[in-house]
């Protein structure tokens, strides 16, 4: 039997319900673990290492975090259908390296070599969405292709070889500090999750993604264009990832081939560590934005404070793999949990 | 003569958190009987199956096997001791052949030893000719007929020794032919001392097979393993729903004089179909019958644009339309398609009873920069749900935790919110109880009298004569005949099934 916890017909003010129910909710969820689990290791660090505090920390902190969130949010847009995107990495150099190509090469000025840049990123999500949806081959096969081309194209197209002229506008953005300790680019990467958070709970376009990535074809036969949603799906991930690359660019005062590791593989665990400790479903259809900011929060944190802590780099990409399996396994007992008291 | 029950169940009881599903329930089981089981959708049926069959333990209670009491911690303790269920949902492994599914629950005895393909095959060759089943065993069960599957299954539950055997709604997707099969085969099972229990919302098919029926409503015993001589329909839906059975029966109407909404004239689909001409008119419910594979299902996703047309016109309201793509007839055009496969085709188990009812008219409902809340689309979307009953603790509450019934009601409120002008209503009744069923015939000639054009598909005769104004006869992706409905069974169905068997038959 398919469960019949015996209502009466519907509550009339489901409003009120709503709110009730998410008050609930949240104590029990996902992102408020998270929470909970920022405030503990933040106060770990505090009384364990000298300086976790100091304002050079946390302004670092701030930087670093910005970015791996919005990498997490790039994956975490694909991670909405069903899919995923492991040319992140690749998309966001290509776009760093075609802002730098704009503005050295071309001598255009630097808010049009940014947009430039962001809107090649856009188009190689694109790219990858459109291919998806035209072969119906899982995007697994096709980011993995698309990956070694768009690296291999960007380093052949630029000989392998850094832009290093950026203007004193960009790099300063990049070294600005608020009220001492606090980088605009965190703030930026505020923003955009805003935004994002406001698509899918506001907008059409959003749930229309939610429900193409849920059930394809139930989400078609309720009149959706699945087939674009999903292009706009991968157009997004492009469009963060190039933006999360500008925000590196701007840091280190380059565009540099490597600065994602060979073939932009090094983003690939901050991308996929924020999503899935936030609680996005892989299966797709489900999605948490304040969960990937937390959970890209969490890890930038964790490697800052036990860097701090003096453990060993190696150990702390053990510590993060570790950390990612027990996350992922509280969350399934937490689930099965909720489930068996009807709460989810 | 003297027999006394395999199988017995006394007062068991099970309690889910938050619900007590069954309130202490008997059922016993003879040998060489066919047993209905009968309840609507959530007065416990499938959780008595399930602790039958070893999935749920019971909270309290006790089952009795030959008279000893029995614990099953599995449903492989169950199957050990000979009870076999053939579930309603496929258990079937598509791309395994039909031996290596019969054998499945054997098939690795051992880690490293090599599967003997040969011997599989020998072996299931007999349960197959136990059924009439005329297939090499070696054939991958994703090339077998629905039909076919359904009776693999049953030859997996007999290899397996079953001395019992569950059948939990195994017509669902039979064709009436293929039904009759089946029910000659279950004969046979029964006279061979099988004891049988039958769990269908046929009532026909129950009256037809049945020698025992018990019947649950809400968690209890409505009756009590007692003989089907001398039960009536009437008597057995006043024991599933506690009344009688609402009349609702079809009557005439007359729509020639009403604009046509859609007309076909002789289309060709992509997927086959060949000269199709067909006209809905406005406010007139049009039955498109046929058997499974006939290309109903088909022709319906090719007229809402997911198909292409490739000749002859399609016409809405009077304009020759070319529909693209399945978003343009419902934008576009206003027309809505209820599938018959709600679960992966009709709704969005995952999210909520009103992201689902909410799809088709969240483009409609957008303001500035596509921009949407939920309380615009609860204020459209939340009086359907009401007016059609929908249980449910909240609107956020997940479809995937309503009974099917509920679920069904939640896919034709989305369309009711839409206002379609044109509606294809495929299989409405699958799965569904009688009260359920009643309800949603009800609502469909309402919705024709307020004017919208239909297009009912079923399967089911009763159904079709009981909604249709008019039935298309389709077989094979063409059009065989039109009957002008009078409502009288006997002669209708006699005049569909000359319809189909005019043209030359396939060997079923």
């Amino acid at each position: 039997m398919s469960v019949a916890p015996v209502p009466s017909a519907l509550p009339e003010s489901s409003s009120d319900g709503f709110a009730r129910l998410s008050r609930t909710r949240f104590l029990l969820s996902n992102e408020f673990g998270l929470i909970l689990l920022i405030a503990a290791f933040a106060l770990l660090f505090a009384v364990y290492t000298s300086g976790f505090l100091s304002v050079f920390n946390l302004f670092s902190l701030g930087r670093n975090a910005a970015v791996n969130i919005m990498i997490g949010l790039a994956m975490m847009t694909v991670i909405v259908t069903g899919g995923l995107n492991l040319a992140v990495g690749a998309i966001g150099v290509c776009a760093a390296m075609g802002c730098g190509w704009l503005l050295q090469i071309l001598g255009l000025p630097w808010p049009v070599a940014i947009l430039g840049g962001l809107a090649l990123g856009a188009g190689l999500g694109a790219v990858n969405g459109w291919m998806v949806v035209r072969t119906g081959l899982h995007s697994f096969i096709i980011t993995l292709a698309t990956m070694s081309i768009f690296f291999g194209v960007m380093i052949f197209l630029t000989r392998a070889e850094a832009f290093r002229d950026f203007p004193e506008a960009m790099t300063a953005f990049g070294k600005m500090r608020l009220l001492t300790y606090l980088s605009p680019l965190l703030l930026l990467t505020f923003a955009v999750a805003l935004a994002l958070a406001w698509l899918y709970r506001f907008t059409v376009t959003g749930r229309e993604m939610l429900a193409a990535g849920a059930n394809p074809a139930a989400a078609e036969l309720s009149g959706i264009r699945v087939g674009r949603a999903i292009i706009l799906c991968h157009m997004l991930s492009g469009l963060l990832a190039g933006i999360a690359a500008m925000m590196l660019v701007t840091r280190n005062g380059a565009a540099i081939p490597s600065m994602a590791g060979q073939l932009g593989q090094d983003w690939l665990l901050p991308a996929f560590l924020g999503p899935v400790l936030g609680g996005t479903l892989l299966q797709g259809g489900k999605v948490s934005v304040l969960g990937t900011v937390l959970g890209a929060f969490l890890v930038t944190m964790l490697s800052s404070g036990l860097l701090m802590l003096q453990v060993g780099a190696f150990w702390v990409q053990t510590f993060l793999g570790l950390m990612l399996l027990v996350a992922v396994l509280l969350d399934k007992a937490r689930r099965s949990w909720l489930a068996r008291r009807n709460l989810a | 003569m003297d027999r006394s029950p395999i199988f017995e169940a006394v007062g068991v009881q099970k309690a889910f958190p938050g619900v007590l599903a069954l309130k202490g329930v008997n059922i016993s089981l003879l040998p060489g009987s066919i047993h209905a089981l009968l309840g609507e959708n959530g007065a416990g049926k499938s959780t008595l199956i399930k602790i039958i069959t070893g999935v749920h333990q019971p909270t309290a209670g006790q089952l009795r096997l030959d008279g000893q009491a029995a614990t099953f911690g599995s449903p492989r303790d169950a199957i050990a001791r000979g009870i076999g269920v053939v579930h309603q949902e496929r258990n079937l492994f598509p791309r395994f052949s039909v031996a290596e599914n019969i054998h499945l629950e054997r098939l690795a005895m051992s880690y490293l030893r090599p599967v003997d393909y040969a011997a599989l095959n020998r072996a299931a060759r007999p349960w197959l000719e136990a059924l009439d089943l005329d297939i090499d065993p070696a054939t991958p069960v994703s090339e077998l007929s629905v039909a076919r599957m359904q009776l693999v299954e049953i030859a997996k539950a007999l290899s397996l020794q079953s001395r019992v055997l569950l059948l939990d709604e195994p017509t669902a997707s039979l064709t009436s032919s293929e039904t009759d099969r089946l029910f000659t085969i279950l004969r046979r099972l029964r006279d061979d001392g099988t004891s049988l229990v039958f769990v269908s919302h046929k009532l026909e098919e129950v009256q037809e097979i049945c020698d025992r029926v018990t019947v649950l409503r809400d968690g209890a015993n409505a009756c009590e393993s007692r003989s089907m001589e001398g039960v009536d329909r009437k008597q057995l839906v006043q024991m599933m729903i506690g009344r009688s059975e609402g009349a609702g029966a079809w009557r005439h109407r007359d729509r020639r004089d009403q604009p046509e909404v859609l007309d076909l004239a002789g289309v060709d689909t992509a997927l086959g179909h060949r000269d199709v001409s067909l006209t809905v008119r406005k406010g007139e419910i049009v039955g498109l019958y046929g058997l499974v594979g006939a290309g109903r299902t088909e022709l319906a996703k090719a007229i809402m644009g997911q198909f292409a047309v490739t000749g002859g016109e399609v016409r809405v309201n009077g304009a020759p339309v070319k529909i693209r793509s399945v978003a343009e007839a419902i934008h576009r055009h206003r027309m809505g398609y209820i599938s018959e496969d709600r679960k992966s085709e009709g709704l969005i188990l995952q999210h909520s009873v009103l992201a689902n009812a909410g799809v088709p008219i969240w483009r409609r409902l957008a303001q500035a920069m596509g921009s949407l809340t939920d309380g615009r689309v609860r204020k459209v979307a939340s009086p359907f749900l009401t007016k059609l009953e929908v249980k449910t603790p909240s609107l956020a509450q997940s479809v995937g935790n309503l009974s099917g019934g509920n679920q069904q009601k939640i896919s034709v409120a989305k369309w009711l919110a839409a206002n379609v002008g044109f509606l294809i209503v495929d299989e409405p009744s699958v799965g569904i109880d009688i009260k359920t069923k009643a309800y949603l015939h009800d609502l469909l000639r309402e919705l024709a009298d307020n004017g919208t054009a239909i297009l009912l598909i079923s399967s089911e005769m009763p159904e079709m004569i009981a909604l249709a104004d008019r039935i298309m006869v389709m077989d094979e992706y063409r059009i065989r005949g039109e009957v002008t409905n009078s409502g009288v069974y006997a002669e209708i169905s006699h005049r569909i099934m000359d319809r189909i068997h005019d043209a030359p038959q396939p060997a079923a």
